[in-house]
């Protein structure tokens, strides 16, 4: 009961007063119990969009091979729900390998928590992500191969084109493009003042640290946009 | 004076034959029992009934119903002044032997308005008073009833189209042979001449034939038949109108969207059929300046019945053009094809080739200004708290 107090009141501080949080994180034992529980949160979330949002292309899919429609679909649940933990670790590891660059120091242990503290707007923003997918990707028309477009490499391609280039779906990639780029924005001013602290460097050091890895991340979900 | 024996001998021997003759033909009562039972035992008329000036045949049957005599006619004839006879009467003796029918068949003309008439048939025996027997006959001038039972609201010009056609016999006897021929000036009716055959009394008969007009014009129905010998024609008018038929199929183009790739357009839509016929074998393609192109050069959607609709997608090429026609046709039920077009606007969406010169604005837009405002915000914040 007082745990849980004590949690609430820290993920308030956590939203408002993040450098304060983690100051008094510091004081604390390295765990990231609660960070995991945090991006299972938005994992189970994300898995939950996955569910929806690969529903065209295994309708697409689903007349070359009889099942492969639910295959699909159940594969991208924990695909989805691994991919969470695997970014937490990727962003750790990026973080942490820059504030080396300031010579910073503490352990990575440590990094990993205030990461995954930071992740607590993804959760938000799964959220609206699946009730985007809710609303668009029913409104996908996705084509659908046949037998014989598994022997057409360009037949295959001309599908998945059209699934890509499909009005409904073009919509939901820059919704979602937006959407994402805004809460990791919001993730990447808690991670500022908790890298600080975790790697022991000024915050001007840790905002670079950090600003580096997001803006290029925030380019390459652009790119991504433009290219398709 | 030999002249005048040879002619007295003459004259004896023709009294002599002549008064042979009246003792023959001297009714005894044997021969009145034997005629009392001979009787008209069937009359048959062709045709059964009559048109006022037809001509056709009565047959009278007569039997001798006596076991062991047989009796002698020596005349038989028919009469009326409404019935004439024209083939004249029986004027040679016959002999009907005992259990024997004799058959008596003349030829008449009704030469009377409609009713019910009685000619009377006579018959003299040489040695019994005559035989009378009136038969009736009727005469109907009611013809066969030709009715238009099926057509369609409006013809269009060379566009074939059915016609049922009902052909009733509301008269009291058969009739054979009987023919519908179909005529026109600029029309062409498939087959223009059908063979019914006969029709029996109080039924009826329907006959399809397809008409393809090239003009507006009159069809003129012509029904041929025979009542006995006698060759009758009872006619009726069809009016060939254009116009437009109220319940044919029309199926609309909806919801399209267009999308390029490589230079290639894909439009995809839906055919709704708003019409109240079925639409067959619908098609859609594009026209020029368009060129069609594979996969979906033409799109079949299939048969739509009313209120139904289908979807369908062509793929075409397309240069300096910034509207295409879409040609969408259909066949009715005689296999006519009607087509119609429908401009789409080929501007709608990006291909992927294009996607590089003409970025998603908004996105990018939007993604700069929280970059803007991320690092903006972080460098004032930092130097805020420098201070």
């Amino acid at each position: 009961m007082i745990g849980d107090i004590r949690m609430k009141r820290s993920f308030t501080d956590l939203v408002l007063r993040p450098n304060a949080f983690f100051a008094g994180l510091m004081g604390e034992k390295e765990s990231v119990k609660i960070p995991a529980l945090i991006l299972l949160v938005s994992g189970i979330i994300g898995a939950a969009t996955a569910y929806v949002v690969s529903g065209p292309s295994a309708k697409m899919m689903a007349g070359l091979m009889p099942g492969i429609e639910t295959i699909i679909m159940l594969t991208a649940v924990p695909v989805a729900l691994i991919g969470v933990y695997l970014f937490w670790v990727i962003w750790t590891g990026v973080f942490y390998g820059l504030s080396y660059l300031f010579k910073g120091n503490g352990t990575f242990k440590r990094t990993l928590e205030v990461v995954g503290y930071g992740s607590l707007p993804q959760i938000l923003g799964s959220l609206l992500t699946l009730v985007i997918s809710m609303l668009y990707i029913p409104r996908v028309v996705a084509p659908q191969l046949t037998n014989a477009a598994a022997e057409n490499p360009q037949m295959i391609q001309d599908a998945v084109n059209a699934l890509k280039n499909n009005p409904a779906m073009m919509e939901y990639n820059q919704i979602v493009s937006i959407v994402s780029i805004l809460f990791i924005v919001w993730s990447a001013n808690y991670w500022i003042f908790g890298l600080k602290y975790a790697r022991n460097i000024s915050l001007r050091d840790a905002a670079v640290c950090v600003c580096v890895p997001v803006v290029g991340m925030i380019l390459i979900v652009l790119y991504t946009l433009i290219v398709m | 004076m030999k002249n005048k024996l040879t002619y007295l001998s003459i004259f004896l021997c023709l009294l002599i034959i002549a008064a042979t003759g009246a003792v023959n033909a001297y009714a005894t009562t044997d021969s009145l029992t034997a005629a009392g039972k001979v009787y008209v035992s069937k009359i048959t008329y062709d045709p059964a009934v009559f048109f006022t000036d037809d001509t056709g045949t009565v047959t009278v049957e007569v039997t001798n119903g006596n076991t062991d005599l047989g009796v002698v006619v020596n005349h038989a004839t028919l009469s009326d002044k409404n019935i004439q006879l024209k083939s004249g009467s029986y004027d040679s003796t016959s002999n009907i032997g005992p259990g024997k029918t004799y058959t008596f068949t003349f030829t008449i003309a009704a030469i009377s308005p409609e009713g019910t008439y009685y000619p009377t048939f006579s018959l003299s025996f040489r040695d019994a008073e005559s035989l009378f027997y009136r038969p009736s006959v009727q005469v109907d001038n009611t013809p066969l009833k030709l009715t238009v039972s099926e057509k369609p609201d409006a013809f269009a010009q060379s566009k074939k189209k059915t016609v049922t056609v009902q052909v009733a016999n509301p008269r009291k006897n058969d009739v054979r042979n009987v023919i519908l021929e179909i005529t026109g000036d600029g029309v062409t009716v498939t087959p223009s001449k059908i063979y019914i055959g006969g029709l029996a009394a109080g039924t009826d008969s329907t006959v399809n034939f397809s008409v393809t007009p090239d003009q507006p014009t009159t069809l003129v129905l012509t029904l041929h038949y025979d009542n006995g010998y006698n060759s009758h024609t009872v006619a009726t008018d069809l009016p060939i109108v254009f116009g437009v038929d109220k319940k044919q199929a029309t199926p609309i183009v909806s919801n399209i969207q267009v999308k390029s790739d490589a230079g290639i357009y894909h439009v995809t839509g839906d055919v709704n059929n708003a019409g109240l016929e079925t639409a067959n074998a619908v098609t859609v393609t594009s026209l020029a300046p368009a060129i069609p192109e594979d996969p979906y050069r033409t799109y079949v959607v299939g048969a739509l019945k009313p209120d139904d609709f289908g979807s369908f997608e062509v793929t075409f090429s397309a240069e300096n053009s910034a509207r295409v026609p879409l040609q969408l046709s259909y066949k009715d039920a005689d296999g006519n094809v009607y087509t119609s077009e429908q401009d789409v606007k080929i501007t709608a969406l990006p291909s992927s080739s294009q996607k590089s010169g003409n970025l998603p604005v908004l996105p990018i837009v939007a993604a700069v200004i929280i970059i803007g405002v991320f690092i903006g915000g972080w460098v004032f914040y930092l130097r805020r708290n420098k201070k």
